[in-house]
């Protein structure tokens, strides 16, 4: 891109208008530049990257809660063994108690598990602190104290009265039953109260799986879906600017979204190529017309022969006869001698004018006065082939914006073309027309020749397709055309049926709403 | 001295214009056409003794006059314009049966001697200097 402009001075004075149009595409290329990076950068792989950075976060989260909850399933499960054990404890005590009033058995081993069942406590204070509180704890732990201290009572009034049953005794054997009991069903409400509790948690635990899984999925299949839009929404796009590009249109890409990403770099190298094809295209359009030029050079030559010759013999004549010549015929000589100088200026102007590179220069054109210039470059093929042709035009036609040698160029290959196609003595048709569609004015060639078969007439307009012998033509004739038409918002179509000649019609935008056309061709490539 | 009866035939206008008298001048008696239907007609009234004509022309090119000057009288010389020397347009003419070529541009003097060898040719020499070497 850097060396474009420099390239284009270096060419010197000469070419100066291709300079100008280089210049300008390159500040187009540049202001395309800087309105495709001044966007803020969101790129695709940022979109992964968040995608999977959101999906690794929520998996932490519902792992966290995971663990929380088996941690909590094993404590709650802990602590109902712990309140097993510690109910075993109570229950020997009271089959020790029971079996002393019933058979007056020891009652010393029920209190050994009383001691068991504190000490259960002690150790496990932490555990059952933390899911009882502290109230329930001191409560358990007084309770066991008030129990172990009937237990006590009873064994001392034994000592002290022996095996005989006081009434005290069964006093004090109702308070053990009694203080024995509630310890049971307290320490039973407990454990039931805590299995729901555990049941409660194994079922979180179990939905949170299943929750974790749907959300997991809805998250991939968000953030999948938005990536897959992105990007096929993107290659769709690139699809259509490929086939714009293809057909001739070189319109640059501009910024549409709110922010760059990875395409935004293909976007700068598709314009970087669209600049270096118009460049390259440019060099074969000038190659192409300078073949032109070559095929037409034969006939110009001759043209130019005919006011060569005039000029020679009418010099020569006066020489010879100016002494016998009146003044009359002097004037009327040297006046022929002017007029051919001019005729053959015209002719030389034509073909230069023809054949000078030059860049993209756009104007309002007079259609038909174009016409009538390439119709007279060609009037030595013509005569050389002795076919006529008929050139007609509506009066007052709209001018068409465009660049003249172009377009000139576009007609020539179009006439050549036709010259080719018919035989000796045959008919051309040239005819310029308002076009069906509003705003456009359609240009007809019509030959009378041979006409092109249905089975290649879809790859006429390839570029190096040709059905002349090799040498003689090039093959880029027509895409060429096509290329050139398109780009002045233009379209070529042909209408051709074998052995009853060929038509082709060109129509070009006119310059009624210049605005406007350029608005339409703006949308169409958008 | 008999004049050379000469029948000359250019769509170009000025050519007949200016060697109609130049050709006068060395003995010719010259009919000028620019059109070469009207030539061609005039031919199948006379015999001319020289019919030069130009080869590219609109309508009839310069190879069927010469045809049909050869088909009514092939004692008529007929001398050729070509626009530029091409050599096979030219054998062409010749094997045809003309007399000679003259490629324009040409001075007047380069036809009055193709001319003025034609009527020697015919044995009606015209008051033209034949120099072999120029």
């Amino acid at each position: 891109m850097m060396s474009q402009p420099s390239k284009a001075n270096a060419e010197g004075p000469e070419s100066h208008d291709s300079i100008s149009g280089r210049h300008e595409r390159a500040r187009d290329f540049e202001e395309a530049k800087k309105a495709l990076l001044a966007r803020p950068r969101f790129s695709v792989r940022a979109q992964i990257y968040l995608g999977f950075a959101l999906v690794f976060l929520f998996t932490i989260i519902t792992v966290a809660g995971l663990l929380n909850s088996i941690y909590e399933v094993d404590h709650k499960v802990r602590f109902l063994e712990t309140v097993n054990q510690y109910l075993i404890q109570i229950e020997q005590a009271r089959r020790f108690e029971k079996n002393y009033f019933l058979y007056g058995t020891n009652l010393r081993e029920g209190l050994d598990n009383v001691y068991a069942a504190n000490q259960i406590l002690e150790i496990n204070r932490n555990q059952i602190l933390s899911i009882t509180g502290r109230n329930v704890y001191d409560q358990m732990l007084s309770n066991l104290k008030e129990y172990e201290a009937l237990l006590k009572r009873i064994i001392d009034l034994e000592q002290q009265w022996g095996n005989a049953l006081a009434n005290t005794e069964i006093d004090h054997s109702i308070d053990v039953r009694e203080q024995g009991q509630s310890m049971i069903s307290f320490a039973q409400e407990m454990a039931a109260k805590e299995r729901t509790a555990l049941e409660k948690s194994i079922n979180r635990a179990r939905q949170m799986h299943i929750y974790y899984l749907l959300a997991l999925m809805a998250i991939m299949v968000v953030n999948s879906f938005i990536l897959a839009r992105r990007i096929l929404v993107r290659i769709k796009q690139y699809k259509t600017f490929a086939q714009r590009i293809a057909s001739g249109d070189y319109t640059l890409i501009t910024p549409m979204r709110a922010y760059r990403d990875e395409f935004t770099e293909l976007a700068l190298a598709v314009n970087q190529m669209v600049l270096d094809v118009e460049a390259r295209e440019a060099v074969l359009i000038q190659s192409h017309k300078m073949r032109a030029v070559g095929t037409l050079t034969a006939g110009v030559a001759h043209e130019l022969n005919n006011p060569i010759n005039n000029i020679m013999i009418t010099g020569h004549m006066f020489l010879e006869d100016y002494d016998s010549l009146d003044e009359a015929d002097r004037k009327d000589m040297m006046q022929d001698v002017v007029n051919e100088t001019n005729r053959a200026k015209a002719i030389i102007a034509n073909l230069l004018d023809f054949a000078r590179e030059s860049g993209s220069q756009l104007a309002p054109l007079d259609v038909a006065a174009l016409l009538t210039d390439t119709i007279a470059l060609a009037s030595n093929r013509l005569k050389r082939s002795r076919i006529n042709i008929e050139f007609s035009k509506t009066e007052k036609l709209p001018r068409v914006h465009g660049d003249s040698q172009q377009l000139r160029q576009v007609f020539l290959n179009l006439i050549l073309n036709a010259i080719d196609a018919s035989k000796p003595g045959g008919k051309i048709s040239v005819t310029v027309l308002p076009a069906d569609e509003p705003h456009y004015v359609a240009i007809k060639v019509i030959d009378y020749g041979t006409g092109i078969p249905k089975h290649i007439l879809g790859s006429i307009f390839d570029p190096f397709f040709t059905t002349k012998p090799q040498g003689k033509g090039t093959g880029l004739g027509l895409s060429m055309s096509q290329g050139i038409v398109a780009k002045h918002g233009g379209l070529i179509r042909v209408f051709s049926q074998e052995g009853q000649g060929s038509t082709f019609t060109i129509t070009l935008p006119v310059t009624t709403f210049p605005a406007e056309i350029k608005a339409e061709t703006h949308l169409a490539n958008s | 001295m008999s004049h050379l009866e000469v029948l000359l035939l250019d769509d170009e206008p000025i050519v007949g214009k200016r060697l109609k008298p130049a050709l006068a001048k060395v003995g010719c008696e010259v009919e000028v056409f620019q059109d070469p239907v009207l030539a061609l007609k005039r031919i199948d009234e006379k015999d001319f003794d020289v019919v030069v004509t130009d080869i590219s022309m609109a309508e009839v090119d310069g190879m069927q006059v010469l045809e049909h000057v050869v088909a009514k009288n092939n004692r008529t010389k007929v001398i050729m314009i070509t626009g530029f020397a091409m050599m096979s347009l030219a054998r062409e003419a010749m094997e045809k049966g003309a007399f000679d070529f003259i490629a324009k541009p040409f001075k007047p003097d380069d036809l009055r001697l193709i001319i003025a060898r034609a009527a020697e040719a015919l044995g009606k020499p015209i008051d033209f200097e034949i120099n072999d070497n120029g």
